[in-house]
């Protein structure tokens, strides 16, 4: 396991989180507002979107991929590869779809679009926890060299 | 613009009644208009339909008319209904009784002086004797045929056999037999 | 492959039943409905079309009205063409949901058999749905007879469908007066009918998988003005298109439709404004009052919505009294109608005396007596050169003489 995989774009592509919501964007006139506040979720045609990967698609400026809300963070889940058993626990709960896995293996945080709730940490059944809360400031490496040691079974 | 009252029970069929005339009045080329003041909306309640028949678009929307003609398809509700309200010295009232031109008069003093336009037929024992229930409205039709010289007796059947058609064949000849006996009847 | 309906070239129909063969003719993709009297048969009638193979649509019955209208909602973002009717309480709780319908910018159309809101328990027919549907963002016409209740539901599917407008709407029928009043009707042909309505472009449309759109987004003070101003201009900007669609069913049918319409206002001194069948009976009243060698003419109100200021104030400009009348419980202030008509005509070169006349609250009968009084107290006040009664009264009420407001011009 190496920083350089689980890197803040891990499966992006240049769309992904690409402008702050609620920060720095274009606030439109009343006749360049959509009609109907209806929004397109693409850009062009997507017949294909469900075949396709999330970085492999279009996604419009109106779709949440296209914002980052990674500033709300104060602390960030840190993913040990190395403890994972690939239970898919933490993609079920993660509010936000930002577990990112493919063909149910374990890869990442999409750290665009996670707010640090805790609660990938709070689900995961290894021991010790493949996920871990650490300050955002934290570096991924010196997080991945502090991870602690296996718990032993307290005697009843 | 003639204009007709009529005075029925919810169930009697005045509100077909009132329609059906006016969708054979309109093949004529005449506007029509058929319209109901319902009561309480039950059966046995005591309602009133209206006619407007002109040679022009109907503009007039108001439920006040004078009528020219009241029908009366319920025996009851020419004693207790008031039949006579907003009439003019012209109105002629057809009204379904069993009793005699003059017993009825005298059971319904707002007609006196109004003798020479009233007309009396039994809709209900003509309805019961052809469509084997109480149906006024149809005898009521062949009686106001026949007293205002609208229609020719066969221009009126054959168009009332359109407005039926949904019906069985049997419901219709009845009806047929029910609306030219009245026409006869109708005194 | 639908049955076909035979339509005879001259029929005697009710308001509800023309409403409903409009909505056969227009080929209604779906109509989700709860029934309420005086309505119930329009959509009662296109459920037995559906089920007797006149019509390939959807009929699907819901638990309230407020399910109606966010089913039509769901089926009109689907991309169908969706249409439902309602009236008074049915309509007070669909309301929530049209301003849902009009801020998504679907085109419904809903028939709205006005009728009066209890309390008192009520059937029959005012105009307290309209009024309280007028800020919905819908546009909202008004039929005077049965003849029109079926033209304008034809109409309203192409002007509420037209790309420049994508609006939805309401056609109003009075409820009774012409909801349950049998009229000559001409109805177009199965053919002409489908042919003048034409079938719908969706736009964004949920059932295109080649273009997934959010519906329903949330805008707060950042975004929520400009999608208001813009639906806002959106309504107005449909004039155009309710013009050219009126156009194009008068030289199908002959029948003209205008967003204000004229009654012997050529050299009318004193008018009546009105909107439903009253207009009619007013047109019948003017006539008689022009024997008595008053000037009388009648407006009426074609389209409320968009409210046609600059025509009132254009058919208006040469009348010098004007008795505005509302069907509708004013509940503390002027009716609503002569509010809006007083501000058009406030704010014109000869700002006529305007008075407010409430009449016919929960069916109560409006004769032609009645409206010749109105137009004898308007000749009054142009004779006076002010307004000599009370500026709003109530009118056919039983008891002593109700009014309020006294004028302070003279």
């Amino acid at each position: 396991m190496s920083v350089e995989q689980q890197d803040l774009n891990l499966l992006a592509n240049e769309k992904r989180g690409r402008f702050q919501l609620e920060a720095g964007q274009d606030l439109y006139g009343w006749n360049e507002v959509t009609q109907g506040s209806v929004l397109p979720a693409f850009e062009g045609d997507a017949s294909n979107v469900a075949n396709q990967k999330a970085e492999e698609r279009n996604y419009s400026d109106y779709n949440s991929y296209s914002a980052t809300v990674s500033s709300w963070r104060v602390i960030k889940p840190v993913f040990n590869i190395d403890v994972c058993i690939d239970c898919q626990n933490c993609w079920v709960w993660c509010p936000d779809s930002s577990i990112l896995s493919r063909d149910k293996q374990m890869l990442g945080i999409d750290y665009d679009h996670c707010k640090g709730c805790e609660v990938c940490v709070e689900v995961c059944p290894t021991n010790p926890k493949s996920l871990l809360m650490f300050s955002e400031y934290e570096d991924l490496g010196d997080a991945l060299a502090s991870w602690p040691e296996k718990k032993k079974k307290e005697k009843k | 613009m003639t204009e007709i009252r009529w005075h029925s029970r919810a169930g009697q069929g005045a509100v077909s009644g009132a329609k059906g005339l006016g969708d054979v009045v309109a093949t004529t080329g005449k506007e029509v208009q058929a319209f109901a003041l319902y009561g309480s909306a039950k059966r046995g309640a005591a309602l009133r339909a209206y006619n407007r028949i002109s040679d022009e678009q109907i503009f007039d929307h108001a439920k006040f008319m004078m009528p020219d003609y009241v029908l009366v398809i319920d025996p009851a509700l020419a004693m207790t209904d008031d039949i006579t309200m907003n009439d003019k010295p012209t109105t002629k009232y057809i009204i379904t009784s069993h009793l005699s031109k003059d017993e009825l008069i005298k059971a319904i003093p707002a007609l006196e002086g109004k003798e020479d336009r009233v007309y009396v037929v039994d809709c209900v024992q003509i309805s019961l004797d052809t469509i084997k229930r109480s149906m006024p409205n149809s005898p009521m039709l062949g009686a106001f045929v026949k007293v205002s010289g609208m229609f020719e007796l066969d221009y009126f059947l054959e168009n009332m056999k359109r407005v039926l058609k949904k019906f069985p064949q049997k419901i219709i000849d009845a009806n047929m037999e029910a609306i030219t006996r009245a026409y006869n009847e109708v005194k | 492959m639908a049955v076909e309906f035979e339509v005879n070239e001259r029929e005697v129909w009710d308001g509800n039943y023309a409403a409903s063969q409009a909505l056969r003719q227009a080929d209604v993709d779906v109509v989700v409905a709860y029934p309420i009297t005086p309505s119930t048969p329009i959509v009662e009638n296109y459920g037995s079309y559906v089920g007797n193979g006149y019509i390939d649509g959807e009929f699907i019955m819901v638990e309230s009205e407020h399910a109606a209208m966010s089913g039509c909602i769901g089926a009109s973002a689907a991309g169908g063409r969706v249409a439902t009717a309602t009236s008074s309480q049915g309509f007070a709780l669909m309301v929530e949901v049209l301003y849902q319908a009009s801020g998504m910018r679907l085109p419904i159309v809903l028939n709205v058999v006005n009728r009066a809101l209890a309390s008192p328990l009520n059937v029959r027919g005012d105009h307290a749905d309209m009024y309280l549907g007028r800020d919905c963002g819908w546009l909202q016409v008004s039929a005077f007879n049965a003849q029109e209740a079926y033209d304008l539901a034809l109409c309203a599917f192409r002007i509420a469908e037209h790309h420049d407008v994508r609006l939805p709407m309401m056609v109003h029928q009075d409820g009774f007066i012409t909801s349950h009043t049998a009229q000559n009707v001409y109805p177009l042909s199965n053919e002409a009918a489908k042919k003048f309505v034409g079938t719908i472009d969706p736009v964004d449309d949920m059932l295109d998988f080649s273009r997934p759109v959010t519906y329903g987004a949330q805008t707060e003070e950042d975004w929520h003005f400009e999608h208001k101003a813009k639906q806002h201009k959106a309504i107005m900007d449909s004039v155009p298109v309710i013009e050219e669609v009126f156009a194009e069913f008068k030289a199908l049918t002959g029948r003209e439709y205008k967003r204000v319409e004229a009654y012997d206002m050529e050299d009318a001194e004193v008018c009546i404004i009105g909107l439903g069948t009253t207009v009619e009976s007013a047109r019948v009243a003017a006539k008689e009052m022009r024997k008595e060698g008053v000037k009388a003419g009648v407006v009426a109100m074609r389209v409320f919505r968009p409210f046609p200021y600059e025509e009132l104030r254009e058919v208006l400009k040469n009348v010098k009294s004007i008795g505005v009348t509302d069907r509708s419980s004013p509940g503390g202030a002027m009716g609503a109608f002569y509010n809006e008509v007083s501000a058009a005509m406030m704010t014109s070169e000869s700002r006529p005396l305007v008075t407010n006349y409430i009449y016919g609250l929960g069916g109560r009968d409006i004769s032609i007596e009645n409206l010749k009084t109105i137009f004898k107290e308007q000749q009054a006040n142009a004779d006076a050169g002010h307004i000599t009664t009370d500026i709003q009264q109530f009118v056919n009420l039983r008891g002593p003489k109700l009014g309020f407001f006294k004028s302070k011009r003279s």
